[in-house]
């Protein structure tokens, strides 16, 4: 039998994920590269999704594993792209793996050696608010489930001395001369799916990121929500551990910005946010939840509704205004916001335990790289530019390679998943025009 | 009286629309369509916070495209004292002191207001009713120039009224308030803040006695901000109003020297306590030759210079630093002698924390900017200072401040020349007087509550620049009039405000 025709998927995110499923589902061979040591993206992340509630990790779990299972699925998790030459049907690509100094064929995932190492590392996974150590798995559901060794804080690396990990693990699977791994892929088509980063908020000075204790961005407030979290599910304050009675969201925090942050709207912010209000309710009822806004952006189905349930049922407040200013009462570490609320003008003070800023959705500073190798251009953010955004929307200006996701720009999943089925139809697409066009 | 209406705003729509048109080219009209009204200018803006009725940014600029005519008569344009904070705090970089500033004087040269003197009495009455310092304040905010009032409508104008304004002032005399309370508070510091919190205490029948270290009330209004832009004479006129009301005013009172801070609370028997001893340290540079002669700190020039002890500066001189008190500084330097000021500062033009304004009149005036260097060493001969050894800097990645890191540039060193250097990086407090219970911060500020300004210890309140840091006088302002708020809720019993 001839050797399946193979499409390469950068970034495994929910994008890259729904792409790779979607082609192996067709038969096609799919090799889904992620620079992480587990492939997942934001969404495993969150807590739960908007307007459904539903628990995130539990829907996207399963679409990981299938990954993992399928046949037709290479993961090359923790690892990037070196090279790509070659056009639309035969692309040459070099992969290089990084040493995780763990054998993927051998580790079983026990944890024994997370459980006995010494070395403690703020979790990225968790937003640093939780630990992990030098050898770990980035999150429970990580997939493949095996332990990577973070060369950078590991003892022996950096010391000489420790190897704990490689004595307590029954399976032998610690490598410590584990080297980078070159492999050559040729590929008909790519896809583009490395998703979107968030604003570092404490360019934003007045609203305290970075210096007071309480301010915390709203990926921050997703860890603190999930019961696998670092607070074991109780939404609590970084100063205290306390139990918030009343919390404010900040919309925009760096987006919609002619002057500093960014032009664009971030579109899925208005939403999560209610989402996030919701759940600081669910889990504490008596709590005051505000959320300050510019207008709210509820235009998908079923999310204006969201938004009046969120007012209605659960009380969630909504104020018209972005705020000024935020002082920390340095006693208590409460946070006064100094806002106008514009429907009425009225200048007010506002009192509470904690505030979660919406950062603006900014592009991987990866992108600039990979566009380079890729030969794909970027817009004037950063994001991947679509060829035609209103009827070649995953097309890039490069034939044979498509982009799905918020790595092309802000938004939600059910819109990242959409494109990502559109990006792997078009590659189906190209490659039978390819194979065509050969056979003639 | 005239009969005339006080206000005649320009009737003919034809006109309106070449103002209009007038203002938008002025401004940057592609920015003000991005204005969506957010709040934030507003939200921030310190005038705001005390008189929310009648001025507010946003409206205001709203106001630009929907009711232009209006705009021109609004009491609110009259208001806004050039703080720029709306501006850093615009998510689209607007300037509203600009577009203030623009249109006060459209309309003072145009002559939109008949009857511009009566405009401004209603500005001061709005003012009067609410804080002790009403002509400081205007003052302050119209920046009336003596020097270019020969030439400018506005300034001789708006100079004139002020003059007026004070003599009158003067010659007014208020009858004292009666007391309907007893318990007693005392204010330690006579600046703005502490001036506002004893006026409004005053105002609702307390006792009130302010301790002040320095012989004459006022605190930076006195020893800070420089004569050529707030004569003495308004805050006397000011202060003795506030006297005469009722409030005790102790000069030569160092708290900590003549009276400990315990002894208010046990000896005297005051009651509450508000703390707005304000930022009087000038800040070192912590270079070799700082303490050579002819290296002086802002704060004592101008303390010198305000207190009528004329110092004398000859030759050329350098000010460190690319602050307010910097540009005050320069300015009083040039004033006092010099035949050349250089400003050195660390970073570039944009990120210097002078208002604009006051940078563009310290260029006007002469003074020269040196960017991007840094004093290594101060250089000197028979222990005076004939030199500053500089860095050149370049920018790095923002700090904490969000500002660009200024990082020096390898083997950049070279000499400026100079007779005097004047050290102006910034102010900080000295709270060493205060007992343990008043519990600070690590910026050596008073950790204090930002609604009820409550410190650690019960009784005991805090605000102005002790808390927040070298600010402004409005701010000083709001934090007295909220002191005052907490400090009535205390002593009658019930929670501080909160909110
Ligand atoms: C706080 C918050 C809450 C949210 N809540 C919701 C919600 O409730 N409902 C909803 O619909 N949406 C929500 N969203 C939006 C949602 O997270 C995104 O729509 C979704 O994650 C986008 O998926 P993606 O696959 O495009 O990108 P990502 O999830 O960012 O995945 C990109 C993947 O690519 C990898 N990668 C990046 N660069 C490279 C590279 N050069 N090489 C290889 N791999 C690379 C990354 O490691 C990552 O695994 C929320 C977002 C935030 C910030
Ligand atoms: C050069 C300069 C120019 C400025 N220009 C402007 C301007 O144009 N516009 C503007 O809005 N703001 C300006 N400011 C800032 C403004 O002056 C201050 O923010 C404001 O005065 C602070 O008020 P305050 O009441 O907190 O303290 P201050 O005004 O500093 O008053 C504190 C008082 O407490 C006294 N004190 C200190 N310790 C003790 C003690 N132990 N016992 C008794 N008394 C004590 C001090 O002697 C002083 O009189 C300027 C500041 C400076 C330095
Ligand atoms: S060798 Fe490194 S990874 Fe292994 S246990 Fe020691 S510190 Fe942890
Ligand atoms: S989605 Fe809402 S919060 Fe996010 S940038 Fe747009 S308007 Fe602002
Ligand atoms: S902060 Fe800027 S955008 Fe917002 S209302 Fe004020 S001027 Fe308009
Ligand atoms: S410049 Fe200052 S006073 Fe004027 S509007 Fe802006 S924040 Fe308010």
């Amino acid at each position: 039998m001839k050797e399946k025709t193979s499409i390469l998927v950068i970034g495994g995110g929910v994008a890259g994920i729904q792409a790779s499923l979607d082609l192996a589902d067709r038969g096609l061979r799919v090799y889904l590269v992620e620079e992480t040591p587990s492939i997942g993206g934001r969404m495993a992340q969150l807590d739960k999704t908007f307007p459904t509630l539903d628990c995130s990790i539990c829907i996207l779990a399963p679409k990981m594993i299938e990954c993992y299972r399928h046949p037709n699925i290479t993961l090359l998790t923790y690892s990037e792209v070196e090279n790509v030459s070659g056009s639309a049907g035969s692309f040459t690509v070099r992969i290089v793996r990084k040493p995780r100094f763990v054998d993927e064929a051998k580790c079983t995932g026990c944890g024994t050696c997370t459980q006995k190492c010494p070395a403690i590392v703020p979790n990225e996974f968790e937003m640093l608010l939780g630990d992990r150590k030098a050898i770990y798995m980035p999150l429970p559901q990580a997939v493949p489930r095996i332990t990577t060794i973070d060369k950078d804080n590991c003892l022996y690396f950096t010391r000489g001395v420790c190897k704990i990990c490689q004595k307590l693990c029954q399976a032998e699977a610690v490598d410590f001369d584990q080297a980078p791994e070159k492999i050559t892929l040729n590929v008909a088509a790519i896809i583009v799916s490395t998703g979107f980063n968030l604003l570092d908020p404490s360019a934003i000075q007045e609203y305290g990121y970075g210096r007071y204790k309480n301010v915390v961005t709203s990926l921050e407030l997703e860890r603190l929500a999930n019961a696998s979290g670092p607070t074991g599910g109780h939404v609590t304050r970084p100063s205290d551990g306390n139990i918030p009675d009343n919390v404010a969201f900040i919309q925009c925090v760096g987006s919609r910005s002619l002057g500093r942050g960014v032009p664009y709207c971030s579109s899925a912010c208005c939403m999560y946010a209610t989402k996030e209000a919701i759940l600081i309710k669910e889990h504490k009822p008596k709590s005051e939840v505000f959320v300050f806004h510019l207008d709210l952006r509820a235009s998908g189905k079923g999310f204006q509704d969201f938004i009046n349930r969120a007012k209605e049922n659960w009380g969630v407040q909504y104020i018209r205004g972005r705020p000024g200013e935020i002082l920390e009462d340095p006693r208590t570490k409460d946070l006064v916001i100094q806002f106008e609320h514009t429907v009425g003008r009225e200048v007010r003070k506002l009192r509470v335990n904690m505030v979660v800023l919406c950062p603006a959705f900014i592009p991987q500073e990866s992108n600039k790289n990979l566009s380079k190798k890729l030969g794909v251009k970027l817009d004037e953010y950063g994001f991947f530019e679509a060829k035609d955004p209103p009827i070649a929307p995953v097309d890039t200006n490069v034939p044979g390679i498509f982009t799905c996701g918020c790595c092309q720009g802000p938004k939600d999943i059910p819109e990242s998943v959409t494109q990502a089925s559109g990006a792997a139809a078009r590659a189906i697409e190209v490659i039978t025009i390819t194979a065509h066009r050969r056979a003639q | 009286m005239s009969n005339k209406m006080p206000c005649s705003p320009p009737e003919n729509p034809q006109e309106i629309k070449v103002l209009r048109q007038l203002t938008k080219r002025s401004l940057d009209a592609k920015k003000l369509v991005y204005c969506d009204e957010c709040g934030a200018c507003t939200g921030s803006c310190p005038v705001a916070g005390i008189l929310p009725t009648h001025f507010n940014p946003r409206v205001f600029l709203n106001k630009l495209s929907l009711e232009f005519a209006n705009v021109l008569t609004d009491a609110g344009l009259w208001l806004c004292m050039m703080c720029y904070r709306c501006h850093k705090r615009c998510p689209h970089g607007l300037k509203p002191p600009e577009i203030f500033l623009l249109l006060r004087n459209m309309v003072i040269e145009r002559g939109y207001l008949a009857d511009a003197p009566a405009k401004l009495e209603e500005i001061l009455e709005i003012l009067r009713e609410r804080i002790p310092l009403p002509l400081v304040y205007i003052w302050l905010c119209l920046r009336p120039c003596e020097e270019i009032s020969k030439r400018s409508k506005f300034d001789s104008l708006v100079l004139d009224v002020l003059q007026r304004t004070l003599a009158n002032s003067k010659k007014r005399e208020v009858a004292p308030l009666p007391k309907t309370q007893k318990e007693k508070t005392a204010v330690i510091g006579s600046g703005p803040a502490g001036l506002t919190a004893a006026w409004e205490l005053v105002k609702r029948g307390f006792p009130v006695t302010v301790f002040e270290a320095l012989a004459e009330p006022g605190g930076m209004l006195r020893v800070g901000i420089p004569e050529h832009r707030l004569p003495k004479e308004v805050l006397d006129a000011e202060v003795a109003h506030i006297k005469e009301l009722g409030v005790e005013i102790r000069t030569n009172t160092p708290i900590g020297k003549a009276l400990s801070f315990n002894d208010l609370l046990e000896e005297e028997g005051y009651k509450a306590v508000f703390i707005a001893t304000g930022a009087h340290k000038s800040r070192r540079l912590r270079i070799e030759g700082e303490n050579m002669k002819g290296v002086v700190h802002a704060l004592s020039l101008l303390r010198r210079a305000n207190l009528q002890k004329q110092p004398r500066l000859g030759g050329k001189v350098g000010v460190v630093g690319g602050g307010d008190s910097a540009m005050d500084v320069a300015q009083t330097a040039l004033r006092l002698g010099a035949q050349e000021v250089n400003i050195l500062y660390r970073r570039s033009r944009e990120e210097m924390p002078a208002n604009p304004l006051e940078v563009k009149e310290a260029e006007g005036n002469g003074i020269k900017f040196h960017f991007l260097l840094a004093p290594k060493k101060i250089l000197g001969k028979d222990k005076q200072v004939v030199g500053v050894e500089c860095t050149q800097m370049k920018l790095g990645q923002p700090d904490e401040s969000g500002r660009r890191r200024p990082i020096p540039i390898d083997d950049s060193s070279f000499i400026i020349e100079l007779d005097t250097a004047i050290v102006a990086i910034g102010e900080s407090s000295d709270i060493s007087f205060l007992p343990k219970e008043v519990k600070a911060t690590e910026w050596n500020t008073i950790a204090a509550d930002p609604l009820t300004l409550e410190t650690s210890m019960p009784g005991v309140f805090a605000g102005g620049d002790v808390v927040s840091g070298p600010a402004s006088v409005v701010e000083a302002i709001a934090a007295g009039k909220r002191a005052a708020v907490s400090i009535q809720r205390y002593l009658k019993g019930g929670e501080a405000q909160s909110s």
